[in-house]
């Protein structure tokens, strides 16, 4: 039976790989489930709780798309640069000369965002439409197709309300799909929980959503990751196991079925 | 002797008092301040509360701190009246909140200067740079200039705070009732007199009920609209230790500043 | 003398079976697993071309290249240990991938297939599974059986060859072991 549902996605996905345009994520098995990648100018929310491998992903998004000529920048709020790096070192995926050839740029969004003056604890209207302009000026400048914002959540807490949130999002959004660029936003969400965002409104506007999360099978915590959404292809919801691995970075493979009955039951 | 003594704690012996500078105020106190107390001036818009404090001051021996005129200002209008400005050590928070504003202001000018073309690539280079956050410029702690001052107050003299909305507006309500109320104590000691202006009706009536169970005396200053014309008055709403004194005035304010017109006491 | 008779024994009916059989299941009494074991390394060593991916949950890898120090530094045979990380054991080791759990079923299965990547078509290429039975200690039946059908499906389609170990002694093995090309049943004393 699954074998079956797969070959139905399977082809609607053939025909959608003739149709549009898609943006490779590099993560074999996750571009399979999305016709071959993540549509060309999407915003897509990759949520999990920390240690869910969000960074990495993203990471990998990046690398591998800079392998194919595809600028990109990671903008992180939550990491420092340092370390963020000294993560990379060991992943296959990962080459300095990416970084140092300004294919893969790393940028910490804070520094800037203080030397622009914006370091209230919270933003005005004004303050939010700054960096706005300073995101999608800096993709402009960098030329990126690739774009990762680490972490939406982190941003969305100095945004006073939910409309400010859905405006900075949406807003982002559609500058950054003109330019065609493609965009992951990471998510964070408390373990255990099956919610998307912290602010219940970033999963609403963005095209697509990756989910991060885990099953338990003996007491055991199973990683696991799930396209829950991507706005015009079809892909395939299902659940897959998910490795880290230190070397190759996040590998997914079929979970086994079994385990999804005995969660069922469990709920 | 246990009851005298008692006594003693609670009102200087020889009932000293604290001139106002206007003299049927004084009398409508019986004496004027009695040193040591903490007098809230409650008053409503248009009721001249900001001319009433400059009178008081032209007494001398007077800090004032002012948060909604500036220093110039205030000597401006008291000279118009010719009173004594001699005797007073202003404390200009006023005109420290403005230049702050300002900066801020100017420093999100800067954004837009910043977006040039060329300082974008700087500040690109600034964000890629692994590096420490440098520090955050702090905003002004004036709720800590007003503790400090309160702490500097010499014996007996007389310490105007005009007025408290600006540290409301500014500070939660619990920090600076600790606030006031560590002023009200150093001023018990100090056997000066603390007179802090707040406007009527803004903040909430459980704040206000706070603050006058907080002072030794309460003013409040009303504007009633009689037929075509506006009727000013001047009420002792409370005098601790004082109960006789509690009285109203009608007052107009001419070119020598306060007069009260007809005394009315009530007990 | 008889002892060896037998180790003899096994070791050419398994050459033999492993060689022909795409999937081959050897069900073995509990005393005689590391005979059975003696015997696939022996095997491996005399092939020193063909790549392995050697699936442990009965021993860990410490243990196992301690008794076989010779296996342990062939670096064409990959050792996926699933029961040190959970036993406690946080040693390390080149030659071998630690699984952090027996239940994670398809991390395994994903570094199982993983040690065959860029491997060249003309090698010859083996998994052995170490043991059904004591993977069944922390999974159900079902799940393994899912697990090994995956695996076969996956090894099959890139001609890999692949051998489960079952113990006799198990006795929900009977239709876990059914799914092989070809079964190996060794006994005590004799070879069936």
């Amino acid at each position: 039976m699954y074998i079956n549902t797969k070959r139905d996605v399977r082809s609607v996905e053939e025909i959608d790989m003739i149709n549009k345009e898609v943006c490779s994520t590099g993560i074999r098995e996750l571009d399979f489930q999305m016709s071959g990648g993540i549509p060309l100018g999407s915003t897509v929310l990759v949520t999990g709780c920390s240690g869910s491998g969000k960074t990495t992903l993203c990471m990998q998004y990046l690398f591998n798309g800079a392998q194919n000529d595809d600028h990109g920048v990671f903008f992180t709020i939550t990491e420092p640069l340092f370390k963020l790096t000294k993560n990379l070192e060991g992943f296959s995926f990962y080459d300095k000369k990416l970084i140092e050839s300004g294919m893969v740029n790393i940028i910490d969004l804070r520094i800037i965002s203080e030397r622009l003056g914006l370091d209230a604890e919270k933003y005005t209207v004004e303050d939010a439409g700054a960096l706005l302009d300073i995101l999608k000026d800096i993709a402009d400048e960098l030329n990126v197709k690739r774009l990762v914002i680490d972490s939406i959540t982190a941003l969305c807490y100095r945004l006073q309300s939910r409309e400010m949130i859905r405006d900075f999002i949406f807003k982002l959004g559609t500058s950054l799909a003109a330019m065609n660029c493609t965009t992951l936003l990471t998510s964070e969400v408390p373990p255990q929980t099956y919610k998307f965002s912290q602010y219940e409104i970033e999963e609403f506007i963005s095209d697509g959503i990756i989910f991060l999360g885990d099953i338990e099978r003996r007491g055991d915590l199973i990683r696991t990751l799930q396209v829950v959404k991507m706005r015009g292809i079809a892909h395939s919801r299902a659940k897959f196991a998910m490795n880290i691995s230190a070397e190759r970075g996040l590998e997914l493979v079929p979970l086994l079925k079994t385990s999804d009955v005995e969660s069922l039951l469990r709920r | 002797m246990i009851g005298e003594s008692f006594i003693d704690t609670g009102v200087d012996k020889k009932e000293s008092f604290i001139n106002t500078g206007i003299e049927k105020l004084n009398r409508l106190l019986e004496g004027g301040i009695p040193n040591g107390f903490t007098t809230i001036i409650l008053g409503s818009p248009g009721s001249g509360t900001e001319i009433l404090v400059k009178q008081i001051a032209a007494v001398g021996n007077v800090v004032y701190i002012t948060t909604e005129e500036t220093k110039d200002e205030i000597i401006d209008t008291m000279k118009r009246f010719n009173w004594d400005l001699s005797k007073i050590d202003f404390v200009d928070i006023s005109s420290k909140y403005y230049s702050n504003v300002l900066e801020g202001e100017e420093r999100r000018v800067c954004i837009y200067e910043q977006r040039s073309k060329l300082k974008l690539k700087e500040l690109i280079e600034l964000g890629s740079s692994p590096g420490m956050l440098s520090t955050v410029i702090s905003e002004e702690d004036y709720l800590a200039i007003l503790s400090n001052k309160i702490k500097d107050v010499s014996y007996g003299e007389i310490l105007i705070i005009n007025s408290l909305d600006f540290f409301l507006s500014q500070y939660r309500q619990e920090d600076v009732l600790k606030t006031i109320y560590a002023a009200k104590v150093g001023n018990l000691k100090n056997k000066g007199a603390l007179i802090i202006v707040m406007t009527k009706g803004v903040h909430g009536e459980l704040f206000e009920r706070k603050m006058e169970a907080l002072a030794d005396c309460v003013l409040e200053l009303d504007v009633i609209q009689k037929g075509s014309s506006f009727e000013r008055y001047l009420s002792v709403k409370k005098m601790r230790n004082y109960a006789k004194k509690i009285g109203i005035a009608r007052y107009v304010i001419d070119d020598s500043g306060f007069v009260l017109e007809m005394i009315e006491r009530i007990m | 003398m008889m002892v060896d008779a037998i180790i003899e024994g096994i070791k050419d009916r398994v050459a033999v079976a492993i060689k022909v059989n795409q999937s081959v299941g050897i069900q073995v009494p509990e005393n005689r697993h590391t005979d059975l074991l003696e015997t696939l390394f022996n095997f491996m060593l005399s092939n020193p071309n063909d790549t392995w991916a050697f699936v442990t949950a009965s021993d860990t890898y410490d243990h196992i290249s301690k008794t076989f120090k010779e296996v342990s530094e062939h670096t064409n045979i990959k050792f996926i240990d699933c029961i040190s990380r959970a036993a406690g054991i946080s040693e390390f080791h080149d030659n071998c991938i630690y699984i952090e759990s027996p239940t994670m079923l398809e991390i395994a299965g994903l570094e199982i297939m993983n040690t065959f990547q860029g491997v060249e078509d003309e090698v010859d290429k083996y998994i052995v599974i170490d043991s059904l039975s004591a993977l069944m200690i922390y999974n159900d039946s079902e799940i393994i059986r899912e697990f090994v059908s995956i695996l076969m499906s996956r090894a099959r389609s890139q001609n890999i060859h692949i051998i489960s170990i079952l113990m006799e002694e198990e006795v929900d093995s009977n239709k876990l072991i059914q799914m092989n090309d070809k079964i190996v049943v060794l006994r005590d004393s004799f070879i069936e």
